[in-house]
């Protein structure tokens, strides 16, 4: 190659490099500003109620006070719900694992009378949403007095057909020949099942696992018409009925510290198993 | 190593299981002399014990619940319980016209909301380049997905609230215009809420489609330039066939998940203005929880779960012809 054409060579790439740069900047200032309420919410909750009863659109915390936020960081209300959340979510999320795997472990291997009417009547529960059952679920827990306590919260969704499909489908891409050699050594099913099968399946363990205690966590119909008395709400109920007690009007910035305050812990969350999220999507979808 | 641990750990759960040795040793006996289907029918059963149990109450009997309760006047207390036949539901298919009200809303926020799909497409396309930094704008746009909807809802109600307290309406203010009245006109309220919810859900369809796009062989489109052909048909007869099986599984699902439409407008509009934006799932919580009648709310229930069934049956019909799905 000649000296010229690597010349021009060079100088295309530095055009190339100067349009992805402009791309990138083009890109982030549409985020900037599809994310501005975020911003706005934040620079609110550090702003004095005086100077958000005279401007409320502005995007310059001054005055500045942290006023708002110590107040949500001192209410014991807020760290509790906090608490209730992680509580609930955590112990539903090893429940609905640990019942659905054992359920998904039979349908994957084990050769069965009424195996294949069971499959079905467990896939069925695909196709029933939530509010086809809710009421009658509601009316048993009244009558059991089992509204506003954690269990109430706990419970319903951890017989997800959705989990042991996706387990099950899962298990059945295990080689056979790893168990076999393990029932020579004399192993029990139970003992496979522990010993083999889980720790092959950690990566969609943990995919299904991320996604289970996000819905958990986020669920709304059933903890607002389940849990009413405050002790037992979870952090997104708190911060709706917080939202109810405070009104429009009069403490604007302390709502906005709450909200980002229940916002926290789930995109802490987020950022902690970003990669397992975004590539677990494909998975729960059950597009891949 | 890590087998090892967990066998090790497996070890000492067994070793605490000894106890009951006496009586399990017998039956181990007995179980190794029947047939082996038989055998495995007993383990697969105690396998999914636990399952069953909450399956069946949680889920089957629930459903034959909802049915039989539909069926009665039945207050949530449970004094007044009556049977009275199909009566629900002549009235909440002839007379009820609150129900029908909130039928056509839920299917007004059902059409506002599949455009998402394709503010989706427009955002995978956006940021499906091989530039650095740009995955950075993938979680951005993702990010309020996982976020509850009480932080959504409070948040972008405070940016639409009609008066001078909301963010647009103070902008407005500073130049003398405004206010315009967001969540106190029907119509504006329903846009909101349909926005709101593109706003949280787009980065779900976002994700979905840029799997998609990277499914989709680069192979097709170095031939199609060989070809000569240009951007606009290579994304048309390359692009475009290749997400079909994402963009039919992003539609069926957006319908379902708008057809259920509760937290955002009970956050955001409480039902309001003047029942404007109530859904389906709003009326059946307020029916059952505002004014106890249980029957007549799971009477909207069964309803809801025959459209839902027929959507989820339309979509089994559509994926097997297609070939789409799994």
């Amino acid at each position: 190659m000649t000296v010229v054409g690597a010349d021009l060579k060079r100088k295309r790439e530095l055009l190339e490099r100067r349009r992805a740069s402009l791309y990138v900047l083009a890109v982030g200032l549409f985020a900037l500003l599809w994310m501005l309420p975020v911003v706005w919410t934040v620079v609110t909750s550090f702003r004095p109620e005086t100077a958000l009863q005279r401007n409320l659109a502005s995007l310059i915390p001054y005055p500045f006070t942290t006023e708002n936020w110590s107040f949500i960081l001192k209410s014991s209300q807020l760290w509790k719900w906090l608490g209730n959340s992680v509580f609930v979510s955590t112990t539903h999320t090893l429940a609905q694992l640990t019942v659905c795997a054992l359920a998904a472990y039979a349908f994957a291997r084990l050769d069965f009378y009424f195996k294949r009417p069971l499959y079905i009547l467990v896939l069925t529960g695909l196709m029933v949403p939530f509010e086809a059952t809710f009421l009658p679920v509601y009316l048993l827990f009244s009558n059991l007095k089992l509204h506003n306590t954690l269990i109430a919260l706990i419970l319903p969704g951890i017989a997800s057909s959705f989990a042991v499909f996706l387990l099950t489908q899962f298990f059945r891409g295990i080689p056979l020949e790893l168990e076999e050699a393990a029932m020579m050594d004399g192993a029990g099913r139970f003992r496979i099942f522990l010993i083999i099968i889980i720790p092959l399946s950690t990566p969609v363990i943990t995919a299904l696992a991320i996604f289970t205690f996000l819905g958990n966590w986020n669920s709304y119909l059933w903890p607002i018409i389940s849990a009413t008395s405050s002790d037992v709400y979870t952090i997104v109920i708190g911060l709706r009925k917080l939202n109810q007690a405070w009104g429009d009007v009069n403490f604007y910035g302390r709502d906005m510290a709450a909200a980002i305050f229940t916002a926290l812990p789930i995109i802490i969350f987020f950022f902690v198993f970003q990669r397992r999220i975004i590539s677990g999507i494909a998975i729960n979808s059950g597009i891949k | 190593m890590m087998s090892f641990s967990v066998e090790r750990m497996v070890d000492s759960l067994f070793g605490l299981f000894e106890v009951f040795n006496p009586i399990v040793e017998p039956y181990r006996r007995f179980h190794e002399k029947l047939p082996p289907k038989i055998q495995q029918t007993i383990t697969a059963f105690l396998f999914i014990l636990p399952f069953g149990i909450l399956y069946a109450i949680f889920t089957v009997l629930p459903i034959f619940q909802t049915f039989y309760i539909s069926l009665h006047k039945w207050e949530i207390m449970g004094t007044n319980i009556r049977y009275i036949g199909l009566k629900n539901f002549e009235r909440l298919l002839t007379r009820d016209t609150q129900f029908h009200q909130a039928f056509e809303q839920t299917i007004l926020f059902v059409a506002l909301t599949i455009p998402i799909i394709f503010v989706g497409l427009f955002f995978a396309l956006m940021l499906n380049r091989p530039i650095k930094g740009i995955g950075i704008f993938r979680t951005i746009f993702y990010l309020p997905n996982i976020i509850a909807v009480t932080v959504i809802g409070l948040i972008w109600s405070r940016v639409f609230a009609s008066s001078g307290r909301g963010l647009i309406n103070a902008f407005l203010e500073q130049f003398n215009a405004g206010p315009i009245p967001f969540l106190d006109q029907g119509d504006l309220a329903t846009l909101v809420v349909s926005f709101t919810t593109l706003w949280w859900t787009v980065g779900f369809s976002m994700l979905i489609f840029l799997a998609g796009l990277q499914d989709i062989s680069q192979a097709l489109y170095d031939a199609a330039k060989v070809d000569g052909a240009n951007r606009w048909q290579q994304f048309r007869h390359i692009t475009i066939p290749g997400l079909r099986r994402p963009f039919a599984f992003l539609c069926i699902l957006q319908v379902i998940a708008s057809f259920q439409i509760f937290g955002q407008v009970d956050v955001m509009t409480g039902g309001g203005p003047a029942g404007n934006t109530r859904t389906i799932v709003y009326n059946i919580f307020e029916t059952s929880f505002l004014y106890f009648q249980v029957g007549y709310g799971t009477a909207m229930a069964v309803i809801m779960f025959a459209v839902l069934l027929a959507i989820s049956l339309f979509q089994l019909a559509l994926f097997r012809d297609q070939g789409i799905g799994s």
